[in-house]
């Protein structure tokens, strides 16, 4: 590949990460949190503790009225982030002090297109970079609308990523991994966020199958929520992607940002034992 | 040229903002399109349903008492007197049965105002095939002659609890259902949604504009002047504009739902109060906010209570090829009542937003040949209509 966005891209963090962890055979965790549920205060504390706790990589959402890609958990952090008066803007300027903080971890910002769209892809990717995220990732833009996202993202120096599902034939996945930088994002299972994916031998040939036909590293999620499932999603994934069990889990310690982040941190370190 | 062939875009609108997990359904559907679907046997079995089990062709009736209090001559398009009450089921009876023939044997859909899961239930019925249909929980309470229909008619109907529990939240959890469920058949109920449906709807749908075409030719000598309908996601609409897009002179008025007026912010009228946006998987004029959040709408019908309109709608817009304007509430529930007093119908509070349109603009329409689509009858509608005129009454 020789293409200008790839040498934009040399000091990505994100593709510096999943570079480290093929080099080094490694598997990694990328924690998912809706930013603002609970509070933006909180979200950053959460987002201090991921990074301090070792994730990889965070997936962090930015709020939307209507995902039609995630389960009831998730949805139901959208609306409660939206009502605490989440925006594009607040959540932007707390991850600039998670930055300025010296916040670390990769970020890749999760929304669906039309938040992101509403005042051009192309000149919110450039914020969103500013801000200090890695990566964009939008479930609504498939390979068929992906020339918007890959070129938003190489102006801005944000990787683009795209999914793969267990529907995609081996030509989309070929196309979603080419077309992805830092990781192609598979979907574990047929369905929305949330609800469990077992680790059968359909999904390992599944993700065996992601992993061969990707030129990028590859991250499972949908249906992660404990470290046993850990442990298979990496048999031959990169990076777990764990989302609802961390987010209702959050939801349940209540609103103090201080017990927020020690209770992600103690759940990051409980799913860190499927890596070993 | 067949409809698939055309492409995903409607100028800038349209397209397949869908999640991966459903692309290779999209993919599917939109080959059996192409090819099933524009075959002479495919055609044929359709139009003997439509005709033999749906009543097609639906009448073209000259309201000649509506007319004289207007000022214009205005002709009905008779949807209402489809099978089901509405034009729902030229898209329902299409669609299922080109689920059929690619070997699915699961229906999901989506409906607002219950017309459309009447049709699908009705169509899944008639060719064996389960039904599920999801339905928000306000639109189940105002609408609950339907609701009741589709029970009778041997669908599942799951009451979707969350957001505004309207048409759009309805949606979301049909688009759910099918990312969970991708073998079954997603049947998509209005002329939106990602490719290849905005095209698919439309085109089982121009089969109204089609016979309203022949029929004001055949009975009143003359093309219209003005064509007129009700525009939700716009189906209908788009079914009848098809038949007479290509006639330069006539004029194409598409009617959204102004509810308690523009500058009330309740409403549901999109290319007066929207931008356009990404929702449910198209490029679309939408009501959102500045952060692109999707606004709530108010319409007294529940047909047209829904924040984004389709693509083919906003490239006529572009083109400068059709005009859209709104209807409120107080005009089409005064609409209701004057079809049934003069002339015998009782229509859908859906289609009563055009009839309420071409009333309140008599003074413009002076002389003119008016055909509006009414799209469907109003049975369903008795009960919110007279609840509200109970609230109006304490």
């Amino acid at each position: 590949m020789t293409s200008q966005s790839d040498n934009s891209l040399a000091d990505n963090r994100l593709v510096c990460a999943t570079r480290v962890l093929r080099d080094q055979c490694a598997r990694g965790i990328a924690p998912y949190i809706t930013a603002g549920d609970g509070g933006l205060a909180c979200t950053l504390e959460v987002l201090h503790a991921l990074d301090r706790g070792g994730a990889h990589c965070v997936e962090l959402g930015l709020p939307f009225s209507d995902p039609i890609a995630d389960g009831p958990v998730l949805q139901a952090a959208s609306t409660r982030a939206l009502a605490a008066g989440t925006s594009l803007t607040g959540t932007l300027e707390m991850l600039r002090a998670f930055r300025q903080a010296g916040g670390r971890v990769p970020i890749a910002l999760m929304s669906y297109a039309n938040p992101l769209m509403r005042h051009g892809l192309s000149e919110t990717a450039l914020r969103v970079a500013q801000a200090g995220a890695d990566a964009l990732i939008v479930p609504d833009i498939p390979l068929e609308e992906g020339a918007l996202l890959e070129q938003a993202c190489a102006e801005a120096a944000l990787c683009p990523i795209f999914f793969a599902a267990p529907t995609s034939n081996d030509d989309r996945i070929i196309q979603a991994g080419a077309r992805s930088r830092g990781f192609l994002y598979v979907v574990g299972r047929v369905g929305v966020t949330g609800g469990g994916t077992t680790f059968d031998s359909e999904t390992q040939t599944f993700l065996a199958r992601a992993r061969a036909l990707s030129a990028a590293p590859i991250a499972v999620g949908f249906g992660i929520a404990t470290a046993a499932d850990v442990r298979a999603a990496v048999e031959h994934a990169d990076l777990a992607i764990v989302g609802t069990a961390l987010v209702r889990h959050l939801h349940a310690c209540g609103s103090n940002p201080g017990e927020r982040a020690a209770a992600a941190s103690a759940f990051l370190a409980e799913l860190q034992t499927g890596l070993s | 040229m067949t409809d698939g062939a055309r492409g995903p875009w409607f100028g800038e609108y349209g397209g397949a903002f869908a999640p991966e997990t459903l692309m290779a359904s999209l993919a599917e559907l939109e080959q059996a399109w192409c090819s099933v679907g524009q075959s002479a046997e495919f055609g044929a079995e359709l139009a003997g349903l439509l005709r033999d089990y749906a009543g097609r062709p639906t009448p073209m009736t000259h309201a000649r008492r509506l007319s004289r209090e207007v000022g214009c001559e205005v002709w009905l398009k008779r949807e209402d007197l489809l099978h089901t009450g509405a034009h729902k089921l030229n898209n329902a009876l299409g669609q299922a049965l080109l689920a059929k023939q690619m070997g699915k044997t699961r229906i999901l859909a989506e409906t607002g105002a219950g017309q459309h899961g009447v049709a699908t239930a009705t169509a899944c019925a008639l060719l064996g095939l389960e039904c599920v249909i999801y339905m928000g929980s306000v639109d189940a309470a105002r609408q609950r002659p339907n609701l009741l229909r589709m029970e009778l008619l041997g669908a599942r109907v799951e009451l979707v609890e969350h957001g505004q529990q309207t048409l759009k939240d309805a949606i979301n959890e049909a688009l759910r259902a099918w990312v969970s469920d991708p073998e079954a058949h997603y049947l998509l109920g209005s002329a939106l949604g990602p490719h290849p449906f905005p095209a698919l709807v439309a085109g089982f749908q121009q089969v109204i504009g089609q016979e309203a075409r022949q029929q004001i030719l055949a009975q009143a000598g003359e093309l219209p002047d003005t064509v007129v309908a009700c525009v939700g996601g716009g189906s209908n609409a788009i079914g009848i504009f098809r038949g007479f897009v290509d006639d330069e002179g006539v004029e194409l008025v598409g009617v959204e739902a102004g509810g308690a007026g523009i500058a009330s912010g309740q409403h549901a009228a999109r290319f007066q109060g929207g931008v356009p946006g990404v929702l449910h998987g198209c490029r679309t004029w939408l009501l959102q906010d500045g952060d692109g959040q999707i606004l709530p709408t108010h319409s007294v019908s529940a047909g047209l209570d829904y924040p984004a309109v389709g693509p083919e709608h906003a490239e006529l817009l572009a083109l400068g090829r059709a005009k859209y304007d709104t209807c409120d509430d107080d005009v089409a529930l005064s609409a209701f009542d004057s079809l049934a007093r003069l002339e015998g119908i009782i229509p859908a509070l859906e289609s009563s937003h055009a009839l309420g349109w071409v009333i309140e603009h008599g003074a413009e329409l002076q002389g003119r040949r008016v055909v509006i689509n009414l799209s469907g009858r109003g049975d369903k509608d008795l009960d919110s209509v007279f609840a509200l005129r109970g609230k109006e009454g304490q």
